[in-house]
Order: C-alpha cells, then sequence, then structure tokens
C-alpha cells in the first residue's frame, strides 16, 4: 500500500517536467531530428526534398570554401582562448592581490559583455573606418600613416578586426569569472610561497592556476565553443568578406542556405557544427571529472 | 632600506596603470560614440576625437523619429518579458520535478534537454523556419518568442534543477504530513526559497533574448516589429555616411541597458557568470 502511495507521488514529478519537455520537443527536438533529415537530401525550398544519401557529407570534404571557414574557426578559437584568459588572469590577479577599487573596475570591465553583438559591430566598424576611423586617425597623428588601411576590407586584415573586436567584448566576462575563482585561493598558500622564495610568476603558476583550475577550464570552454559557433558579430562588420577572409561556419550556413537556398546541404553544414559543439562539451566534462578528481 | 618600500609603491601605481589603461579600453568606445552623437557629422570627419562644441540634438532627434527607435523598443519589451517569463516559469517547474521526484524516464528527459546546452541554434534554424512558417507563426512575435524559451529551457531547468536539489527535503515532508498537495508545496513552500536562482535566471534570459540577433533576422522580417538590434542594424544600413545619426542610433539603444546594468549589477554579473561559476 505505502509503496504504491509513494509511486504515486513520484509520478507528479512527470506533471511538473511536462510543460516545458513539450515546448522544447516543438522548437528544439522536432527541428533538430529534421535538420539530421533534410542534411541527407537536396532542397530549395520548393517541393519535395530529394534524398541524395550521403553526397551532401562527401561535397564536404571537396568543399574548399568550408575548410577555408572551418581554418578560420580554429584560428578564432586559439586566439580568442589563449590572449583573453591570458590578460583577463593577469588582470584578474592585479585585482585581487590589490583590493581597492576593484569594484569600480570590474564594473567597468564587465560594460562591454551587456551590449549587444550589433551594437559593438557598429562601434567597432567605426573605429574600423579608413578614412574617418579613431583607428587610422591615430596611426596619422603619430605619424604611422602608412599602416593606416581599411581594417575591415582588406584580405590580410579583415578576421583578425573582428577578433579583436570580439575578445574586447568579453574579455570583461573572463576577467570577472576568473576573479570569481580567485575568491577560492588561500592568500596563506600564497604567502609561503613568497616564503619559501618563490618568485611572482612561480607563486602564479603553481600556486594560484592549478587552484583556480575549474573555473579556468569553464572559461576556456566558454571561448572555444563560441569560437566554433561565433556568428553576430561577424555578420555584422564584414558579412564574411572581403571574398570569404573572414568567413567563419556559422556565416557560411547562413548564406548557403538562405541566400543559395541549398537547404539540404545548408543542413549539413549545420550538422558539422552540432558535431563540432558535441564534440566541444564531451572534452569538457572529461576535462570537469578530471578536475573533480583532482580535487 | 628605503629601497623595497619604494619599490613597493611603485609597483602599486604601476598596476593601477595597467588596470586604469584596460577600464579606459573597455569604457572609450562606448563613450566616444555618445560624445559623436552630440556633435554634426561634418566635424566628426575633421576630428573624430573632439568634444561637442556647443548643444546640438538633431542626431538624437532625427534618429529617434527616422529610426523609428521608440518603435523598435516596444518590440524589444513584447518579445522579451514573455519569454523571460515563459523560461522562468516552465524551468522552475519541471527543474523542481527532475530534483524532487523520481519518475520513470526522469533521467532521460533531463539528458534529452541537456543536450540543447550544447547545440547551436544554427542546427534548428532552417526546418524551423518551414516549421514556424507551417503553424502559420513566421513574422509574428511568436516565431521568436517561443524558440527563445526552448532555447532557455535547457540552462534553465539546469540552474533550477540544481537548486533545488539542494533544498533540505524536511520542509516537503512537513508540508506533506499536513497534506498539502504537490502543487501547494511547490507553489507555497519551495518557490519562495528559490528567489535567488530564480533573479538570476531573470536576469541572463532578459540579456539573452534583447540582444538576440539571427533568430528574429531570419523568422521576424517584417519592418514593424524589429526589435532594437535588428531594427538597428538596418538603420546603420540606410545611413552608413551619416556617423552622427548612426552614434545617435547606437546611444538609444545601449543608454537603456547600461542603466539597467548599473542599478542590478550584481544580478548581471551573478546571471551571465552562472554558467561558468558552477
Amino acid at each position: 500500500m505505502a509503496t504504491s502511495r509513494i509511486a504515486a507521488r513520484q509520478r507528479a514529478g512527470f506533471w511538473f517536467v511536462l510543460p516545458a519537455f513539450l515546448i522544447y520537443l516543438v522548437f528544439f527536438g522536432v527541428p533538430f531530428v529534421a535538420t539530421i533529415w533534410l542534411s541527407f537530401t537536396e532542397w530549395n525550398g520548393v517541393g519535395q526534398p530529394a534524398f541524395t544519401g550521403a553526397g551532401n557529407y562527401l561535397r564536404l570534404s571537396g568543399d574548399t570554401a568550408m575548410w577555408a571557414a572551418l581554418g578560420n574557426n580554429v584560428i578564432w578559437v586559439v586566439i580568442g582562448t589563449v590572449v583573453p584568459v591570458f590578460i583577463g588572469l593577469i588582470i584578474a590577479v592585479m585585482l585581487w592581490s590589490d583590493a581597492r577599487g576593484s569594484m569600480t573596475y570590474r564594473t567597468i570591465y564587465f560594460l562591454p559583455v551587456v551590449l549587444s553583438p550589433v551594437v559593438i559591430g557598429i562601434i567597432w566598424g567605426w573605429i574600423y573606418n579608413p578614412l574617418f576611423g579613431l583607428l587610422n586617425t591615430s596611426l596619422r597623428a603619430v605619424g604611422f600613416g602608412n599602416f593606416a588601411i581599411g581594417w575591415l576590407g582588406e584580405s590580410e586584415t579583415a578576421l583578425y578586426a573582428v577578433l579583436v573586436t570580439a575578445i574586447w567584448s568579453y574579455l570583461g566576462f573572463c576577467i570577472v569569472v576568473l576573479f570569481a575563482g580567485l575568491q577560492k585561493v588561500d592568500p596563506e598558500l600564497v604567502g609561503a610561497a613568497r616564503i619559501d622564495g618563490a618568485n611572482a610568476r612561480q607563486r602564479f603558476r603553481h600556486v594560484i592556476v592549478p587552484q583556480i583550475r575549474p573555473v579556468l577550464t569553464m572559461v576556456i570552454v566558454y571561448t572555444v565553443i563560441g569560437g566554433f559557433n561565433v556568428f553576430d558579430v561577424v555578420w555584422v562588420m564584414t558579412s564574411g568578406g572581403p571574398n570569404n577572409a573572414s568567413e567563419v561556419i556559422a556565416t557560411y550556413t547562413y548564406e548557403i542556405a538562405f541566400r543559395g537556398n541549398e537547404y539540404g546541404y545548408g543542413a549539413t553544414l549545420s550538422m558539422v557544427m552540432s558535431v563540432l559543439s558535441l564534440i566541444a562539451a564531451w572534452i569538457t566534462m572529461r576535462m570537469r571529472a578530471s578536475d573533480e578528481g583532482a580535487r | 632600506m628605503i629601497a623595497p618600500h619604494a619599490s613597493r609603491r611603485v609597483r602599486l601605481w604601476l598596476r593601477h596603470a595597467v588596470l586604469i589603461l584596460f577600464a579606459f579600453l573597455a569604457f572609450y568606445p562606448i563613450v566616444v560614440m555618445w560624445i559623436t552623437a552630440l556633435r554634426p557629422s561634418n566635424e566628426v570627419m575633421q576630428n573624430p576625437f573632439g568634444l561637442p562644441t556647443g548643444i546640438f540634438l538633431d542626431n538624437i532627434v532625427n534618429a529617434w523619429v527616422k529610426g523609428r527607435f521608440g518603435n523598435y523598443f516596444i518590440n524589444s519589451v513584447i518579445i522579451t518579458v514573455p519569454t523571460v517569463i515563459g523560461v522562468v516559469v516552465l524551468s522552475a517547474l519541471a527543474g523542481y520535478g527532475i530534483a524532487r521526484f523520481r519518475f520513470r524516464g526522469r533521467m532521460l528527459i533531463f539528458y534529452t534537454m541537456l543536450l540543447g546546452l550544447t547545440i547551436p541554434f544554427q542546427s534548428v534554424m532552417i526546418p524551423l523556419y518551414y516549421q514556424l512558417l507551417a503553424m502559420g507563426l513566421l513574422g509574428s512575435y511568436l516565431a521568436v518568442i517561443l524558440p527563445s524559451i526552448a532555447f532557455g529551457l535547457p540552462f534553465g531547468i539546469f540552474l533550477m534543477q540544481s537548486f533545488f536539489e539542494d533544498l533540505p527535503h524536511e520542509l516537503t515532508e512537513a508540508a506533506r504530513v499536513d497534506g498539502c498537495s504537490e502543487f501547494r508545496i511547490f507553489r507555497s513552500v519551495m518557490l519562495p526559497l528559490a528567489r535567488p536562482a530564480i533573479s538570476t535566471l531573470i536576469v541572463f534570459q532578459f540579456m539573452r533574448t534583447w540582444n538576440e540577433f539571427l533568430m528574429p533576422l531570419l523568422y521576424l522580417q517584417d519592418e514593424a516589429r524589429r526589435p532594437i538590434p535588428l531594427g538597428l542594424m538596418f538603420f546603420q544600413g540606410a545611413y552608413t555616411r551619416d556617423i552622427g545619426l548612426i552614434a545617435a542610433g547606437v546611444s538609444l539603444s545601449t543608454i537603456p541597458v547600461i542603466i539597467v546594468y548599473l542599478i542590478f549589477q550584481r544580478q548581471f554579473v551573478k546571471g551571465l557568470t552562472a554558467g561558468a561559476v558552477k
């Protein structure tokens, strides 16, 4: 008797979950399964999709534009992780070791994080403006007029110019998260290392970093996944141009699907993005497990 | 004897010099847009670093009228408020259900929903377009609201589930002995305790929806229904050469968010970093 009443009570949980699960299934689950199916077809949006088997996936291997875009994502992931994590760690440690004004600094550093990518793209588009922009005006003023180029219009610089913008927009996020992680570091341990003769770099490397490993891992995961999925800021600033120089997988997918009306192949490219994200998530879970094991 | 003391002071100053430099780098690009909005475009072209020479509000007025920023603002509110409410209510319910009950299929549902944490929106955008079209929703506010709720749920449920799991069981047991229904227990006992997690979720979801770009770009093509980011992008496209006007548009869209941020700073930082610091 008692057990069946408990079982009945446990079943009540299902009704709590049901509304959320339904919305999720209809607006995420169904279209996701449809993407998988669509990725094996050819379809221009009219009539019925034509099943082509693995055709789209074979096409991927010979799609040089796709590989170039993916290469840009890799550049984005590497630079967009190493630079903000490195600078972010230094700034966070500076804030942590001297608490004066730390709240004010953090408030300001975090400001760009709350802005929309469209706003960020427009602001930096103006900074990079070849004729009147802040960057080139400054360069000319200090006698480096030769370097005053159209940063977003040149194939060599477009990707990096957008990447700098993106780093600007989330550096504050890295600082604040790493600072939060540092609150768990034991200052006495750092002091002890100082007495034992460890210099600032050694203290940083061997005493502080190991203690904030889990938070560091999370920041890296955030920048890596963000780097593979980036769309907004690139789309607003260059739309992947000039001549696909700043194309990333997300802008390329958008163009194939909604500009070229190749919805089947577009779905295949979507699947590439999903697989990359799932791999990143899997590696994260492994790293987290090992972090927790180490503690 | 003086040397170590002096060098410590130098180090302190150096440290603050670096901190101030980065504060300047973070803040100046935003401020320069506000300043530019208050100057005539031809002056800006001559010296982009200059300050306003008088009271010049033409750009702001023009942007408000031509750019219809009042309209975009209302659209953003119409989209964001129901999305945030939807995500919070559904996540609280589902997070509670998963954390506090042991029903069959519970873990399957939980993991299926966590999948949504990693899969990017691009992975559903194509079929979802046709699905919304078939449902007769394409171009309506709901075409952005409903998918935004669905995409907010994985994080929301993850957050609420881990919060409810940590609450003591004694409270619910006592209410159960008193004969409360399961929903009453949730509503009157557990939900009030979840306030910190809920405020975190509200801020996180608010920012995410307020700044959402790709979803309205695809599913809300009607000009009259554009939210701020989309409206601003088309505004910028239409007046590329008039930097003063564009700066006014940027200012009109940044100042409200920044004011809200400065008021609810703590919740913002907690909300936006909740995923990372867990």
